[in-house]
C-alpha cells in the first residue's frame, strides 16, 4: 500500500512542477541596473577574442566610446562562438529571455524568431538617423526584413568568387577561364598532372553548395534559386537538375579533393593554403589570409588571385558580374527589452561605425557603403568593392533564404551529391517536396 | 540487527538529496520532453498542441529507426569491446612487471576531451593526409577508401575512435573490480595447481560478475545515447550514414528548429534505452547462474 | 636494455613461489604480451604527443600537413594567445572549483544511496535503482531547455550553483550504478558484525563500509573528474558572465565564424589537460593503496 502511494505521489508531484514550467515561459526579466545606477544593455555576440580578435576590438572600442559619450548607459557583452551563439539563443529565445541586443542572420534565420514575436522593428532606427538612411547597400537591409518591416541591422556582406594559385596555373600554362567549358578543361589538365583542383568541405554542406548555387544562376539564370524559395519556380526545374548534374561530372573528373564530403571547411581549406590545390570557391571573408593577416606568409599572398565564377554556354545567366553571395550577421533588438530605446539607439551608433572600421581594421566588407578613396587598402579590396559596386545581381545564399528546416536538409543533401550517394534527381526532388510541405 | 539496518529515517536521509536533485533536474526535463514531443512548436514563440502525431509520425519515420539501428550497433560493438578491455584487465591486475605504469598509460586518452579526440581523428582519416592511407599508400594500395566520406564505410569507421575513447573508463573499472578480489582466494587456487587462465575463469571474472553486469548496460546506454564524436566527425554524414538517435534529435531540434519532433525523437530514445536495459537484465540474471 | 635482459628481468618478477620452474616456451609468451603491451602503450600515449605538437603548429601546418610532421617553427605563441585571449587565468579557477566541489558532492551522495540500497533493508529499494539508473538515459541536449526553465524560475541563471547541480545531477546514475555493482562484491561480514556490536549505523557507514570503497570511490572520483573537467554545453548555456566561465569556454573562444585558430585550441587543451594528468596520477595510485588500507581498517 505504502509503496503504491508513494509512487503515485512522487509521479504528480514531478508532473505539476513539469508543467508549471512549460507554462510560465513569460519574460521574467526586469530593468536591471549596474552598481552605479547606469541602465544595463546586454549585448550577446559571436567574436571571440580568440578567434575573431579584430572585429572583437572595434566592438570593443565602439562599446567604449558609447558609453563614454552616454554616461548613464552600460553595455554588458556576452561572447560566444557561432556554433554555441546559434545553440543558446534557440534555448534563450524558447524562454523568452533574448539578450536586448544581439546578432542574426538574415531571411530564413531571422523568420521564426519575428514570427514568434521576439524581435523588435527597426526601421526607425534607419528613417530616423540622417547617417543610416542612404548608408545600406541596396538589397541588403531588405534581407532581413519579414511583411515589409526591418527587423535586423547588418553588418556584414559577401560575395563568392574562384580563389586561385597563380603560380600552379601558370606552371601548367593555364589560363583563367571564363566560360565553364574552359573550367572543366582546367580542372582536366591539373587531374591529369596529379594536382587537386579544386578543394570544398563539403560535410559542412554550405562550402560545396556554393557550386551548385553558381551553377544554378549560370544554367538557369541568377533570380532562378530565389525564385524557388518564393515558390514562382519549382526546385525541379531542369536548369537545376542539370545544375546538380554538372557538379557531379565535376566529381567524376577529379575536379576536387579526394573525400570532400568528409572534410570540414577548415579541413578543405588547408589543402588551399598549403597550396595543394589549384582552387578554392570561398567569399570574400577570407580576403585578410589572402592580403593583410600577419599570420599568412607573403610569399603565399603574393600568388594568390580570384576569378569571377565563369559562365555557362547556353544557360540563361549570361553575366559574369551576378553573384552568390549575402549578407553575414546582423543585429537585432528583443521585442522584450525594457531598455528598448537605448538599445535602439545603440545598434544604429554600432551600424555606422562599423562601417567606417571594419575593412580597414578587420578585413571585413560591411553592408554599409564604403569610400574607398579615402582609404588605403590592400588592391584585392579596391578590386571587389568595385566589383560590388558594378554587380548586376547578387544571389543570397540558398540556405540563407531557405527555412532552417530545408536548409538543413540542403546542407545534407549537398554533401550526399558531393558524396554520390544520391542522384541529381534525387536531389532536387527531397527539396522539393520539403519546400511543398512549407509553402501549403 | 534487521532495526538498526532497516531504520527508515536513515534510509531516507541517506537517499533523499540525490534522489529529490535527480527528481528535479533529470526527471522534470523527461516529462517535459515527453510534453513537447505532443506539441507542435519550433522552440520560439507560440505551442500547438497536435496530440500523438510526432510520436505516430516517428514511428512510420525510416530515418528514425535507420539511426536506431547504428546507435544499436554501436552498443553490439561496444559490449563486444568490452571482451578485450576485460582480459586487458586481467593483465594488467596480474602481478606483472610495468602493470602499474602501463595501466597509467592506458588511460590517457580518456582525460582528452572530445573536441581534441575529433581533431586528432578527423587528421587520422583524411583520405589524402591522413594517416591510414599514407601508410596504405605505402604499402603499395592504390586507391585507399576514403573513410569518413564512404557511406558504407562510415559508421563502422566512426566505430573505432568512439570505442578507444571509452577503453580508459572500462579499464579503470574493470581493474579496480580485480584489485578487490581477496587474495587468499587466489593463493589457495595456485596451491591447488590452477593455471592463471583458470584463475581468471574460476575465480576471478565470477566475483566481480555483478560489475561486469553493469559494465554491459552502461556500455548499451551510453551507446544508444552517443553523440560527441559523431557530431564533430561526421555530423551524422554522408547521406545519413552514420546518423544515430542523438545526433538526430539534435538536428531536427536545434537545426530544423523542430524543437516538437526533436523532443518526441528525444523521449523515444529514452524508452530504446528502458527497453534495452530491461532486456540486459534479463538475460544477464538467467546467465549469472553459470558462473 | 637488450630483449633478453629484460625478458630475465621480467622472469624473475614474475616467478611465483609455487610454480618456479619457467618453460622455454612461457618466455616466448611472455615476450610477445610485452611487445603487444608496448603497441598499446605507444597507440594509447601518441594523442598526448600529438596534442603537443599540434599545439606547437600554425594553421597552415595542422590542416593539409601530415599529422606526424613536427612543428617547422614551433609556434610557443599560441600559448601567450591562449593564456591572455583565451582568458584561461579567470576559467581555470573557475574550471578547478566547480570540478572539486561537484565530484565531492557527486560521490558522497552516490556512496550514501548506494549504501543504502545495497546494503539496508528497505521495500522501495530496486524501485529507486531503478530511477537512478533510467536518470542515465535522457539525451542532454533534451534536457537543456528544460532545465534552463528550472533555474530560471529558481533565479540560478548566470549563477555557477546552476552548473555545479547539473554535474551532480547528471553524474549521479552513473556513479550509483559502478558503486552497486562494486558493493555488492564486498564482504557483508564486517559490517554485519558491527552491527552485533552496537555500532550506529553512521559509524557503519563512514568508518567501515568508506574505506572499504577508497578504491571504488578513487575510480569514480576520476571518471567525475574527467566528465566535469570537458564538459562545456551546461557553462555555455547557463551562464553568461565571463567571471563565472570555465577553460572549455576558453577553448571555444578560438572558434570563429570564418575562422579558427587551432594553434591556440592545441595550446589551451595541452594547458588544460595537465592537471587532470596529474590528480589521476595520484588518485590511480589509490586505486590499488586503498585496499590494504580498507582491509587494515576492517
Amino acid at each position: 500500500m505504502f509503496k503504491k502511494k508513494t509512487v503515485a505521489m512522487i509521479i504528480s508531484v514531478i508532473m505539476l512542477v513539469s508543467l508549471a514550467l512549460a507554462g510560465c515561459s513569460s519574460s521574467s526579466s526586469t530593468e536591471e541596473k549596474s552598481a552605479d545606477g547606469k541602465k544595463v544593455i546586454k549585448f550577446m555576440h559571436l567574436w571571440p577574442e580568440g578567434s575573431s580578435n579584430a572585429q572583437f576590438s572595434i566592438v570593443k572600442d565602439i562599446i567604449g566610446e558609447y558609453e563614454k559619450e552616454h554616461k548613464d548607459i552600460k553595455i554588458e557583452t556576452e561572447i560566444l562562438n557561432p556554433d554555441q551563439y546559434r545553440e543558446k539563443l534557440k534555448v534563450l529565445a524558447s524562454s523568452n529571455e533574448l539578450p536586448d541586443i544581439g546578432m542574426t542572420w538574415s531571411d530564413g534565420f531571422i523568420k521564426p524568431y519575428v514570427d514568434g514575436g521576439m524581435l523588435a522593428p527597426l526601421d526607425d532606427v534607419v528613417n530616423k538617423n540622417p547617417d543610416l538612411k542612404d548608408a545600406f547597400i541596396p538589397g541588403v537591409k531588405e534581407s532581413y526584413a519579414v511583411d515589409g518591416k526591418t527587423y535586423g541591422l547588418p553588418l556584414e556582406l559577401n560575395i563568392s568568387y574562384v580563389f586561385y594559385n597563380k603560380e600552379i596555373f601558370k606552371k601548367y600554362n593555364l589560363e583563367v577561364p571564363k566560360t565553364f567549358e574552359e573550367y572543366k578543361k582546367v580542372v582536366k589538365t591539373l587531374a591529369d598532372n596529379g594536382v587537386v583542383p579544386a578543394t570544398v568541405g563539403a560535410k559542412d554542406g554550405w562550402p560545396a553548395s556554393f557550386w551548385f548555387m553558381y551553377l544554378a544562376d549560370r544554367i538557369g539564370g541568377p533570380t532562378i534559386l530565389t525564385d524557388v524559395i518564393h515558390g514562382k519556380a519549382k526546385m525541379d526545374d531542369p536548369a537545376i537538375v542539370k545544375a546538380a548534374q554538372e557538379v557531379q561530372n565535376l566529381v567524376d573528373m577529379g575536379g576536387f579533393v579526394k573525400g570532400a564530403s568528409a572534410l570540414s571547411n577548415d579541413d578543405a581549406k588547408g589543402y588551399f593554403m598549403n597550396e595543394k590545390a589549384a582552387m578554392f570557391l570561398t567569399a570574400t571573408w577570407e580576403l585578410p589570409n589572402y592580403t593583410t593577416s600577419p599570420d599568412v606568409k607573403q610569399e603565399f599572398k603574393d600568388k594568390i588571385g580570384y576569378f569571377k565564377f565563369p559562365t555557362y554556354e547556353g544557360g540563361k545567366g549570361t553575366d559574369i558580374n551576378s553573384y552568390v553571395g549575402g549578407p553575414g550577421v546582423g543585429l537585432f533588438v528583443a521585442k522584450d527589452s525594457k531598455v528598448q530605446k537605448e538599445a535602439k539607439d545603440f545598434v544604429g551608433y554600432l551600424v555606422k561605425r562599423w562601417g567606417e572600421k571594419s575593412v580597414t581594421d578587420a578585413g571585413v566588407i560591411p553592408a554599409t557603403k564604403v569610400d574607398t578613396s579615402k582609404l588605403k587598402l590592400a588592391p584585392m579590396y579596391i578590386d571587389i568593392l568595385k566589383d560590388l559596386s558594378e554587380a548586376s545581381n547578387v544571389t543570397t545564399y540558398f540556405d540563407t533564404q531557405s527555412s532552417p528546416a530545408v536548409s538543413e536538409l540542403h546542407h545534407d543533401l549537398v554533401t550526399a551529391l558531393f558524396g554520390k550517394q544520391i542522384t541529381p534527381k534525387d536531389f532536387v526532388k527531397q527539396q522539393a517536396d520539403a519546400l511543398a510541405k512549407e509553402q501549403k | 540487527m534487521k532495526n538498526v539496518m532497516s531504520n527508515k529515517f536513515v534510509i531516507t536521509l541517506y537517499v533523499l538529496p540525490a534522489l529529490i536533485l535527480i527528481l528535479l533536474l533529470i526527471y522534470i526535463p523527461i516529462v517535459l520532453t515527453g510534453y513537447y514531443g505532443l506539441m507542435d512548436w519550433n522552440g520560439i514563440g507560440k505551442m500547438k498542441f497536435i496530440g500523438l502525431d510526432n510520436y505516430i509520425e516517428l514511428v512510420k519515420d525510416k530515418l528514425f529507426w535507420q539511426s536506431t539501428w547504428h546507435s544499436l550497433l554501436l552498443g553490439l560493438f561496444s559490449t563486444v569491446s568490452l571482451v578485450g578491455y576485460l582480459i586487458l584487465s586481467l593483465i594488467l591486475a596480474s602481478k606483472i612487471k610495468g602493470a602499474n605504469f602501463l595501466r597509467k598509460i592506458y588511460l590517457i586518452p580518456m582525460l582528452l576531451s572530445s573536441v581534441a579526440i575529433g581533431q586528432l581523428w578527423a587528421k587520422i582519416f583524411d583520405p589524402t593526409n591522413g594517416m591510414i592511407n599514407r601508410l596504405l599508400i605505402i604499402f603499395g594500395v592504390d586507391n585507399p577508401p576514403v573513410w569518413l566520406a564512404d557511406s558504407k564505410i562510415a559508421l563502422y569507421a566512426l566505430f573505432f575512435p568512439i570505442v578507444w575513447q571509452y577503453a580508459g573508463f572500462y579499464i579503470i573499472i574493470f581493474y579496480a573490480a580485480l584489485k578487490n578480489v581477496p587474495e587468499e582466494l587466489i593463493e589457495a587456487a595456485k596451491i591447488d595447481g590452477a593455471t592463471s587462465i583458470q584463475i581468471a575463469y574460476k575465480i576471478k571474472l565470477p566475483l566481480i560478475a555483478g560489475v561486469i553486469k553493469v559494465m554491459v548496460i552502461l556500455a548499451i546506454v551510453g551507446s544508444l545515447k552517443y553523440f560527441d564524436l559523431i557530431f564533430v566527425l561526421t555530423g551524422g554524414g554522408p547521406n545519413h550514414a552514420s546518423e544515430v538517435m542523438a545526433s538526430y534529435m539534435y538536428s531536427e531540434a536545434f537545426s530544423k528548429y523542430n524543437f516538437g519532433y526533436g523532443s518526441a525523437i528525444g523521449f523515444g530514445l529514452l524508452i530504446i534505452c528502458l527497453v534495452m536495459t530491461w532486456l540486459i537484465q534479463k538475460l544477464l540474471s538467467s546467465k549469472e547462474v553459470e558462473f | 636494455m637488450s630483449k633478453a635482459a629484460m625478458e630475465t628481468k621480467i622472469n624473475t618478477t614474475l616467478s611465483v613461489p609455487y610454480k618456479t620452474s619457467k618453460s622455454f616456451g612461457n618466455r616466448i609468451g611472455y615476450g610477445v604480451l610485452y611487445v603487444i603491451l608496448g603497441i598499446i602503450a605507444i597507440i594509447q600515449i601518441y594523442p598526448l604527443i600529438w596534442l603537443l605538437l599540434f599545439s606547437l603548429k600554425t594553421n597552415q601546418e595542422v590542416f593539409g600537413m601530415s599529422p606526424f610532421s613536427l612543428p617547422q617553427n614551433p609556434q610557443w605563441g599560441n600559448y601567450a594567445k591562449a593564456w591572455s585571449a583565451g582568458h584561461i587565468d579567470v576559467y581555470f579557477f573557475n574550471s578547478v572549483l566547480y570540478t572539486v566541489i561537484a565530484v565531492v558532492l557527486t560521490v558522497i551522495l552516490a556512496s550514501f544511496v548506494t549504501f543504502a540500497i545495497t546494503r539496508m533493508h528497505w521495500k522501495l529499494s530496486g524501485l529507486v535503482l531503478g530511477l537512478f539508473m533510467a536518470g542515465y538515459m535522457i539525451p542532454l541536449h533534451s534536457t537543456l531547455i528544460p532545465l534552463f526553465n528550472i533555474f530560471k524560475s529558481t533565479h540560478l541563471i548566470d549563477n555557477p550553483v546552476s552548473v555545479i547541480l547539473s554535474y551532480v545531477a547528471f553524474n549521479l546514475p552513473i556513479t550509483i550504478m559502478i558503486l552497486a555493482g562494486f558493493y555488492k562484491t564486498l564482504p557483508r561480514e564486517i559490517e554485519e558484525a558491527a552491527v552485533m556490536d552496537g555500532c550506529s549505523i553512521h559509524r557503519i557507514f563512514f568508518q567501515i563500509t568508506l574505506p572499504m570503497t577508497i578504491p571504488v570511490l578513487s575510480t569514480t572520483v576520476i571518471i567525475n573528474m574527467i566528465y566535469n573537467w570537458n564538459e562545456f554545453v551546461f557553462v555555455n548555456t547557463f551562464l553568461s558572465s565571463d567571471k563565472w566561465k570555465t577553460i572549455t569556454v576558453g577553448v571555444n573562444n578560438f572558434v570563429g565564424q570564418y575562422l579558427t585558430d587551432w594553434g591556440a585550441i592545441g595550446a589551451t587543451l595541452m594547458i588544460s589537460i595537465i592537471p587532470v594528468l596529474i590528480a589521476y596520477f595520484i588518485l590511480s595510485d589509490r586505486i590499488v593503496e586503498g585496499i590494504a588500507a580498507g582491509s587494515v581498517k576492517g
